[in-house]
């Protein structure tokens, strides 16, 4: 039964356990205790914090709020970020140089660029309000409104990762075949055609791959609405993960935030893979 | 339905071609007639392929005019050149149905829908695609889907010529037969010149009313599939053509005639020739192994025998350690290390100077 064989898949087994699977099942058993900053140890008291989970309307509303910031970035970052892979993958003279300069804000710490990105905002010391007033726009309201804060952490959002939707997408371009685009011409299929019948049909694959990482990324985010807004003005910008880490680790409920956490993380596995489905079924066909 | 002249046409991908190295296709006259099956043959990167999209128009030739029915084309751009071209990987719209595949050329030239209708249901009748009209293009097989790569270039009515680079190659065995009668039936049909691009001989002889056979870019033969099997113009084409290839013997020069120990059949010296090198060229189809009598050409010894089903492939080593190759069907009584007689027509043994077929 049990040969020395076994043996070598110890270290793997054990690495498994000590960064997935412990931390799950703590999180489980501490989900079904009173763990807070008053009384801190592993009492059980039933599913009480799911219940409350389940009452909580601000949970409720920050996952609202968290799938309509993530549905409307990843689509602008998409669309942003397939023209600008269409327009380098043609043009070669200088080609490298724009591929490194649209990336330069990926490769950036959000926690740096969203402090930038608060000063250029900035309601009377900030560049951007300075400019519209040139204009007669404004002033702009951009991080005291809950409307402004909701658009601005959008914009940064865009402006972070249309690149590596960029980078993705133009990688999958350059690796399309050559022939479809001569069948194409040869069958008279001009510039719009030829997108929407041969290119679009063949990046279906990469379309799907690049928004299932970018949504399950910017489902987690954090630390952009942290540092621009703090969740505010009131919660207007209050994202699941943000209001799991003001529970857990700015109220010390940690037996409350580990239930939270848990019930964001099935409803994300669901959600994430119904979409993945849909977009199969769309952009590839009922069949597969 | 064009006459399709190739004048004096050369490709070279270079800015600045120094010499014939330079080019990836020689320059070359050719002229297609209107209606007929052509295959352009060699080995691959012989320009076969350059010389295709020159045709269709992907690539414009450095050198020389293209002219369609005494039209110059050389300039004008693919999608106006009336042309059809199938590739070697099948091509289709992913997203469409096979109606839709057949009717995309139609759309894009904005043909009325009532006469779209008509010609798809045409060309898919000729294919035999009837049953998969109203199924999803993605899920047929891939020699379904080279007859839809096909189609796309039938259904148009203004089609010169249907260009056909190595649409075989990603087909199984069984249905690559199939599929290559079908084009030819086609070609009949509806009349319209086809040119097929190829390595593989028997596709070509199979397929071709006239083969261009080519190497290193340059045109090395044009005729019939008969012409290029019977009187091969050099030894490459000798080589190429015919499986297994021709068999080269070399000859001596003696007293006025060209002779070699292994065979006794002479042939006179060209009187005004300062070649290196004569070559009796013979075809392995025409060496007849017999008994051993007077009236041989020559004897060898059997050295391998190989099996071809009906064919058998028979080594023989000849006098002066010359090698031959025959094709027999008697080869199933024959052993190896038995010695055999050689019986060859004096028509079938072809004179090479330095690898040229004299004339």
């Amino acid at each position: 039964m049990l040969s020395s064989k076994h043996f070598f898949l110890l270290p793997a087994l054990l690495t498994l356990v000590a960064i997935i699977l412990f931390p799950l099942l703590f999180t489980v058993r501490v989900s079904f205790s009173s763990w807070d900053v008053f009384q801190s140890g592993l009492d059980f008291i039933g599913g009480s914090n799911y219940v409350r989970v389940f009452e909580d309307q601000r949970f409720w509303q920050s996952l609202q709020r968290l799938s309509l910031l993530s549905i409307i970035s990843v689509s602008l970052q998409y669309t942003l970020g397939f023209a600008l892979a269409l327009a380098v993958w043609k043009q070669v003279r200088g080609g490298r140089l724009m591929r490194v300069l649209f990336l330069i804000p990926m490769m950036t710490t959000p926690v740096v660029m969203s402090v930038i990105w608060r000063t250029v905002f900035h309601e009377s010391l900030g560049p951007v309000n300075d400019i519209l007033s040139a204009f007669g726009v404004g002033p702009v309201p951009w991080l005291s409104s809950a409307t402004g804060a909701f658009i601005s952490v959008l914009i940064v959002e865009v402006w972070q990762w249309t690149p590596f939707m960029f980078l993705l997408l133009l990688a999958g371009l350059v690796s399309l075949p050559k022939e479809p685009y001569l069948a194409a011409a040869i069958d008279g299929a001009g510039t719009w055609r030829t997108f929407w019948q041969v290119t679009f049909p063949l990046m279906a694959p990469i379309t799907i791959g690049a928004l299932i990482i970018r949504l399950i990324e910017a489902s987690k985010i954090m630390d952009t609405v942290y540092v621009l807004t703090s969740g505010g003005p009131g919660t207007a910008t209050e994202t699941s993960s943000y209001y799991i880490y003001i529970r857990g680790l700015r109220d010390f409920q940690i037996g409350y935030s580990a239930a939270l956490s848990l019930v964001y993380l099935v409803i994300m596995i669901i959600s994430l893979t119904i979409i993945a489905k849909l977009l199969l079924r769309m952009l590839v066909g009922k069949d597969e | 339905m064009a006459k399709i002249v190739l004048e004096n046409l050369g490709h070279s991908y270079l800015a600045d071609p120094k010499g014939e190295h330079d080019f990836a296709l020689k320059p070359v006259n050719l002229t297609w007639q209107d209606g007929k099956t052509y295959a352009l043959l060699g080995p691959s990167g012989c320009g076969k392929t350059t010389m295709l999209n020159i045709i269709s128009g992907l690539v414009a030739p450095s050198h020389g005019r293209l002219l369609f029915d005494g039209k110059d084309v050389t300039n004008i751009p693919t999608s106006e050149r009336n042309i059809a071209q199938v590739f070697q990987f099948p091509v289709i719209y992913s997203t469409k149905t096979v109606r839709q595949n057949l009717a995309f050329p139609l759309e894009c030239r904005g043909v009325s829908p009532s006469r779209i209708r008509q010609r798809v249901a045409e060309v898919a009748t000729l294919l035999d695609l009837d049953y998969a009209l109203d199924m999803p293009a993605r899920k047929l097989s891939a020699d379904q889907k080279q007859l839809i790569s096909l189609g796309r270039g039938l259904v148009r009515e203004d089609v010169s010529a249907i260009l056909l680079d190595e649409p075989l190659t990603v087909i199984d065995p069984q249905m690559k037969f199939m599929l290559r009668r079908k084009l030819r039936e086609i070609n009949r049909q509806t009349g319209v010149t086809m040119i097929l691009v190829t390595h593989d001989q028997s596709e070509a002889m199979s397929f071709a009313d006239e083969i261009v056979v080519m190497k290193d870019g340059l045109l090395q033969q044009s005729g019939t599939p008969e012409e290029l099997f019977s009187r091969p113009q050099n030894d490459f084409v000798g080589y190429f053509i015919g499986s297994p290839p021709m068999n080269m013997i070399n000859l001596d020069v003696r007293q006025g005639t060209l002779a070699t120990d292994a065979l006794s059949l002479t042939q006179p010296s060209p009187s005004e020739s300062n070649a290196l090198l004569y070559q009796l060229g013979i075809r392995p189809e025409h060496i007849s192994l017999v008994d051993q009598t007077a009236e041989n050409v020559g004897v060898g010894t059997i050295k391998k025998i190989e099996h071809l089903g009906v064919d058998g492939i028979v080594t023989l080593e000849l006098a002066a350690n010359v090698v031959i190759k025959a094709k027999t069907r008697k080869h199933t009584a024959m052993s190896v290390g038995t010695t055999m007689g050689i019986n060859v027509c004096q028509d079938d043994a072809l004179l090479y100077l330095d690898g040229r077929l004299a004339t």
